[in-house]
């Protein structure tokens, strides 16, 4: 009797080894061997709508800083019609909502007000006469009626301070704020530990943090490695990468019995705060020190000492909620000299040659981290890192689930501005070398060389002319996809098996 | 210790045929084994000690950091004004520049004279300071202490001390010495007395000197030298003022408003590269003083000797235009003849201070090597020597000759095998290395000619292509030749095995060395794209490549029916383009199936002379020949100006002076085409998933590292829809594997040229018929006859490779 046995069959055009557990058609193939998803970076309006359940945004209206940050993020629009009906006390019919605005803008009307419906802003209600209306959420409105006369319970960390004996500036709380943010990155990237300064190293908590995140992933052999995600985040700018490592923080805050909304509140309040001030920590929860802590361990608050009652808020938290543009203006403005050259070197500092040299102009050790990840790194000058892609090393950086894509685009991302002055520069999008950017991109498909064929294995077989009466039956109808006269073993397309299967039950009981 | 001295004075003996000729044969027999014997000791022999410093060696303590990388940091201190500076100089030797850099251009000329380039992309270059890039750059009147402080000033940061001490130990001795032939006397020169009175002191050196009068002190004199700084004497000085020589003007004034328009440009080295510029010319123009002291002519090689075991390598410098003992040939460029900007600036070099200097000078191929010869002969205006090394390039040299000089017939003669003109009188000679080096019984009249060459005192020595001839084969040659000043002419300095530092103190010091991205950005050379063609392996046939031994794998991998599939569809795409096409296949055994199958002329070694031009011809002006199949003996010196693609089929390994060699066919630039676009083809195609992709690997290395970049081209459109392909059915890519499986064992292997291991010259006078073993025991098979009978015109590799 011939056993069946439904699984997967690798076929391999260069090398013959079945990988069993992957399955289905080419299509899905990439999906598949690529492994977990990216890295979903979500803004403030998407986390609420998709984390958050209209009763637990409830809940968040009843902070009025939440709703701050919820009224600042949203569209023009949508801020015109809260103000418009913030002090009107009866729903507003819809028909008058949608008059305020021109018929050419009607698209963007449409959007604000699905934008006001899915954070629950507002409700439709009916109204007296069957029209439908909207009518803001009450604690919504509430709170932000506090906020803009006034009234409620004062901010815990508005409390009046002594003046500071040292008060510190903001130059240095920038250089604070990045020297402790690096050291997460440092951590994630494996530069962090190694000179073993208590500075340098990130709590327990911050590491389950980035586990919980999928940054990094515990790895049997070489203990905690960083992941593709991680590698991604690493690819963000830095406002971004504080922003979605504290959603991170605030999903798994309930777990350390700490309040969602609480922090969230307290994130926002920071964030509406003046850099370089000091803040008082008095009268603040037990909860909200220990969250107090966290921030400053990620170099969003400066604090002396644990127990000082003191704190100045850094660039880091006040640009959590700032939106990409906005924080493109106001970085012009509000930026210290110090981190404009930061800036200026972060942006473009990489050169690739045609010959897959890499030089790149620096000499932090986290960018170096970086490049290390998917470069053979040859020589360090003072200002300059002499490295070469070389396939070992892109395969490495493939190995540890970053993709082509990403090395390609994190080199672009970074090309020195020389780079795009190069002739097939101005002509192609990619200020990169051509043949290298194609040579990334066949070393990751060397590695992609499996075409996948989902099928039903059958062996077993009792003598070898029943197996070689069902091997030509399945070869004559064409779903034979490999087979073994040895063993007596074959495999037939999964869509054939059903034909096979009959064509054997037949047989067998005629032989029978 | 080293190779027997054939001196003159052997050689004039009584019974000096015999001796002669065993001195050959043991040459010969030391050349074969010297190749073969890759760890040979006397290969430092002839070379200074201080050439064999490695600055690679200072890296050794190093540390590294976390990345494996080797960390500077603590060596070297950044300089404030960094930015402005372009180059960083690490302590192993290398030295990397930014091309972007305002002050680039002063530091290139700069690097090129001091050190090796080791890749020339488009932003950052690389370069290298070696032992004898730095004997170079003291040969051409650098001096210490000036490289020191120059490469401080460019210099972003600090130069390691290991460096510094590197440049002082490679450059203090060398170049102090010059060996000067004046008068058709010879004299040791120096401008620094002290140096010459040590030289003195050493016996050997001691028993060389020659005095004509008792008591006799150094020969004071001066350097009446003046520049050489135009070629071609015929023109008006007017017309060769703005013709010849627009960048002489140019440069100083290009440097001065690089000085003024940018201000970011430090002072210091703007006015130390003008001083150094000046310096050049001081020393070209002014009388300089030096001494020196006459030295017995037939000792020249013993003091050449000895000067280079005690770190005073002698530079050889020719006074040609004191020289009355030869008589001058009356030969001058033609006004048409016009030297591009880089070929008048390496002839400068050589010609710098108004004698001649010994040297290589280093362009691409297709750049116009042979005017820059050419030239030099016609400067030199004394009997020429011109070595190379393939009996169609001889008669390319005497075209040359006649296109750019007012040599006639009656000037130039050929000496080779097939062409013996008559030597008595002629001004310049055109020979192959392989002619002089002979070692076999000549024909009365090579003789005669061989004897003639002998006794001349030769002016100049061109040798082209002198990157292909291995030291041992050079060393015969000096022996046999004697010459006043060597020229060495190639593109690719650069040897496998590395042996070719060897030429630095056999031919002279590196002169000049193009930058090929350059060149091809004026428009010199043809914009070539390269292209690596992947073809899959046939199933079929990677299933034998993975089973069958080392030898067959390689036939397995050449004969893969895709890529004959692949190498077709080019062929016909770029026939219809009207394109000229050399296809390149250095096994014999595909080069003839794939011509035979597809009806094209094919040149390999053992085809005639006569057929070889012939074909050529056809190429050139025939419409219909477009495409031609050819082995490795048109690697070198096969001047096919037409041609504008190249595909390579099978290659020697991972060759790269090989790669380069190949590209250089169709580096010729292309007449009225724009510079923009890409106008001529390289493809190799390579069988995936075989050894063939890691030695493509290899071979691109050089080519890349000069700025080139090689398109993967893994499916060519239209492959599929092209109908009358061949090996299309499964049937007939059956049929070629059978083929391929019987294919006896010399089929795999590569065509043997002369010069390279396993090689055996074939003599030219054996009348001895010769087979395989195996056909005389009778053991051929039928497959085999069947092959021989239907290539019976030509003769098959084994004879070559059994005869004599």
């Amino acid at each position: 009797m011939a056993d069946t046995k439904s699984g997967r069959y690798a076929n391999s055009n260069a090398t013959s080894g079945p990988s069993g557990s992957s399955s289905s058609t080419p299509p899905n193939i990439s999906q598949l061997v690529q492994g977990p998803a990216n890295l979903e970076c979500k803004d403030f309006q998407e986390y609420l709508r998709t984390r958050q359940t209209p009763e637990t945004l409830e809940k968040l209206y009843n902070y009025p800083p939440i709703c701050l940050a919820v009224y600042r993020d949203l569209p023009e629009i949508a801020r015109q019609f809260i103000i418009r009906i913030l002090f009107v006390d009866q729903p507003v019919p819809q028909a008058v909502v949608s008059s305020w605005g021109a018929q050419r803008c009607a698209k963007e009307q449409q959007e604000a007000t699905s934008c006001l419906t899915s954070l629950n802003v507002w409700r439709v209600t009916a109204i007296p006469g069957g029209l439908a209306a909207w009518e803001l959420s009450p604690t919504f409105k509430k709170s932000v009626r506090q906020i803009l006369l006034g009234g409620g319970k004062p901010w815990p960390m508005t409390n009046t301070l002594e003046k500071d004996s040292k008060p510190r500036d903001i130059a240095f709380l920038d250089s604070y704020a990045m020297s402790r943010w690096r050291c997460v990155l440092h951590y994630m990237v494996g530069t962090g530990n190694r000179n073993g300064t208590d500075a340098e190293a990130i709590s327990p908590d911050a590491v389950r943090i980035l586990l919980h995140a999928n940054l990094m992933k515990r790895d049997e052999r070489d203990g905690i490695t960083i992941t593709r995600q991680g590698f991604q985040f690493l690819l963000l700018d830095t406002r971004a990468q504080v922003w979605h490592f504290m959603m991170q923080y605030l999903d798994t805050c309930e777990e350390r019995g700490i309040s969602l909304p609480e922090c969230l509140s307290m994130l926002f309040q920071l964030s509406f705060s003046t850099l370089g001030r000091d803040y008082s920590s008095e009268g603040m929860s037990h909860q909200m020190l220990a969250f107090l802590q966290h921030l400053r361990e990620f170099g969003l608050v400066f604090q002396r000492k644990r127990k000082e009652g003191r704190f100045y808020p850094t660039r880091l938290a006040l640009n959590v909620t700032s939106k990409e543009s906005a924080d493109a203006t106001t970085a012009i403005v509000t930026m210290s000299a110090s981190e404009e050259e930061e800036r200026m070197q972060d942006r473009g500092y990489i050169v690739v040659e045609t010959n897959y040299r890499v030089y790149a102009y620096t000499d932090s050790p986290l960018q170096v981290a970086v490049l290390g990840l998917f470069t053979e790194l040859l020589y360090r000058f003072p200002n300059l890192v002499v490295g070469v892609l070389t396939r070992d090393s892109v395969r490495q950086a493939l190995r540890g689930g970053i993709t082509a894509e990403q090395i390609i685009s994190y080199l672009e991302q970074y090309a020195h501005p020389n780079m795009k002055l190069v002739e097939s520069a101005i002509n192609s999008k990619s200020c990169l070398p051509p043949t290298v950017v194609d040579q990334i991109k066949l070393w990751e498909m060397e590695r992609n060389r499996f075409t996948y064929t989902e099928g039903v294995v059958y062996n077993q077989f009792l003598s070898t002319t029943d197996f070689v009466t069902l091997r030509d039956y399945a070869q004559s109808i064409q779903v034979l996809v490999w087979q073994n006269e040895k063993t007596r073993t074959m495999v037939v397309q999964k869509n054939g098996h059903d034909d096979v299967k009959r064509y054997w039950k037949k047989y067998s009981k005629s032989a029978g | 210790m080293g190779p027997p001295k054939k001196s003159k004075k052997e050689r004039s003996g009584g019974d000096k045929f015999a001796k002669k000729r065993r001195a050959e044969d043991e040459a010969f027999t030391q050349l074969v084994e010297m190749e073969n014997d890759s760890n040979d000791a006397p290969e430092a022999e002839g070379v200074p000690g201080a050439a064999s410093k490695n600055a690679e060696a200072n890296d050794d303590n190093i540390d590294t950091d976390e990345y494996g990388a080797k960390d500077y940091r603590s060596q070297m201190q950044l300089r404030q004004d960094h930015s402005n500076r372009p180059l960083w100089v690490a302590p192993n030797g290398h030295v990397f520049l930014e091309s972007f850099s305002p002050v680039y251009k002063h530091a290139h000329d700069f690097l090129i004279a001091i050190s090796e380039p080791v890749c020339r992309p488009e932003h950052i270059h690389e370069y290298k300071l070696t032992a004898y890039s730095l004997y170079a750059a003291v040969s051409v009147g650098l001096q210490t202490h000036d490289i020191i402080e120059y490469l401080k000033r460019l210099s972003k940061a600090t130069i390691p001390e290991g460096i510094i001490e590197f440049i002082r130990l490679c450059t203090l001795s060398y170049g102090k010495v010059k060996l000067v032939l004046k008068h058709n006397k010879y004299f040791i020169e120096s401008p620094h007395p002290e140096v010459l009175q040590k030289l003195l002191k050493d016996p050997v050196i001691q028993k060389c000197r020659l005095i004509r009068n008792e008591g006799e002190e150094f020969i004071q004199g001066t350097m009446d030298g003046k520049a050489i700084t135009q070629f071609g004497t015929k023109l008006p000085p007017t017309a060769a003022g703005a013709g010849t020589n627009p960048t002489e003007e140019a440069a100083p004034s290009s440097a001065t408003t690089g000085a003024d328009g940018n201000t970011a440009v430090p002072d210091d080295i703007t006015n130390f590269y003008e001083k150094i510029d000046k310096e050049e010319e001081d020393e070209d123009e002014a009388n300089l003083k030096t001494v020196s002291f006459e030295v017995a002519q037939e000792k020249i090689e013993v003091i050449q000797k000895r000067c280079i075991e005690i770190e005073h390598p002698l530079l050889a410098e020719y006074d040609f235009r004191n020289d009355t003992h030869n008589p001058d040939i009356n030969i001058d460029l033609k006004p048409a003849a016009v030297l591009r900007p880089y070929q008048e600036k390496s002839l400068r070099k050589m010609f710098g201070n108004g004698r001649a200097r010994s040297g290589v000078i280093v362009l691409p191929c297709g750049a116009g090597k042979s005017l820059v010869g050419v030239t030099a002969c016609c400067t030199v205006r004394k009997r020429a020597l011109v070595l190379c090394n393939s009996g169609v390039s001889v008669e390319q040299w005497k075209q040359q000759f006649k296109m750019w000089s007012t040599a006639d017939d009656s000037m130039i003669c050929r000496f080779t095998s097939e062409a013996k003109d008559k030597p008595m009188g002629c001004g310049i000679l055109v020979t192959t290395y392989s002619m002089i080096t002979h070692t076999q019984k000549r024909s009365w009249e090579a003789e005669q000619t061989m004897r003639w060459l002998q006794e001349q005192e030769w002016g100049i020595m061109v040798l082209d292509e002198v990157h292909t001839i291995p030291a041992k084969m050079f060393r015969r040659v000096l022996t046999i030749v004697q010459s006043h000043c060597k020229l060495g002419l190639t593109a690719t300095l650069l040897r496998e095995d590395d042996k070719i530092a060897d030429l630095n103190f056999l031919i002279g010091p590196k002169l000049y060395e193009a930058n090929w991205l350059e060149l091809q950005k004026k428009g010199f050379i043809a914009r070539v794209q390269c292209a690596e063609v992947w073809c899959p392996m046939s199933p079929e046939f990677y299933r034998e490549y993975l089973t069958t031994r080392t030898s067959k794998k390689m036939l397995l991998y050449v004969m893969n029916p895709s890529k004959f599939r692949s190498c077709q569809f080019l062929i016909k795409y770029h026939e219809q383009r009207g394109d000229k096409t050399i296809v390149f296949s250095d096994n014999v055994f595909a080069l003839k199936h794939y011509a035979i199958k597809m009806n094209k002329p094919f040149i390999y070694g053992p085809t005639s002379q006569n057929e070889r031009i012939q074909i050529i011809q056809n190429f050139k002006f025939n419409a219909k020949v477009s495409t031609i199949f050819v082995s490795k003996v048109a690697d070198t010196s096969f001047d096919l100006p037409e041609a504008n693609v190249l595909i390579q089929i099978s290659s020697h390994g991972g060759s790269r002076r090989q790669e380069a060699q190949r590209l250089g066919r169709i580096l010729r630039a292309k007449k009225g085409a724009i510079a923009e676009e890409y106008n001529a083809f390289f493809y190799t195609l390579v069988s995936q998933d075989t050894m063939e992709m890691s030695y493509s690997r290899k071979r691109q290395r050089f080519l890349v590292n000069q700025g080139y970049s090689y398109k993967v081209i893994t499916h060519l459109k239209g492959i599929d829809t092209e109908p009358d392909l061949l090996y299309g059915t499964q049937e007939e890519q059956g049929q070629l594997l059978q083929l391929v499986l019987s294919a006896s064992d010399m089929d795999c292997e590569d065509e043997k040229m002369p010069g390279e291991p396993g090689y055996r010259a074939g003599g030219g006078g054996t009348t001895k018929r010769t087979g395989a073993i195996s056909s005389m025991s009778g053991g051929d098979d039928a497959v085999y006859y069947e092959y021989r009978r239907k290539n019976t015109g030509s003769v098959h590799p084994l004879f070559k490779k059994f005869r004599g």
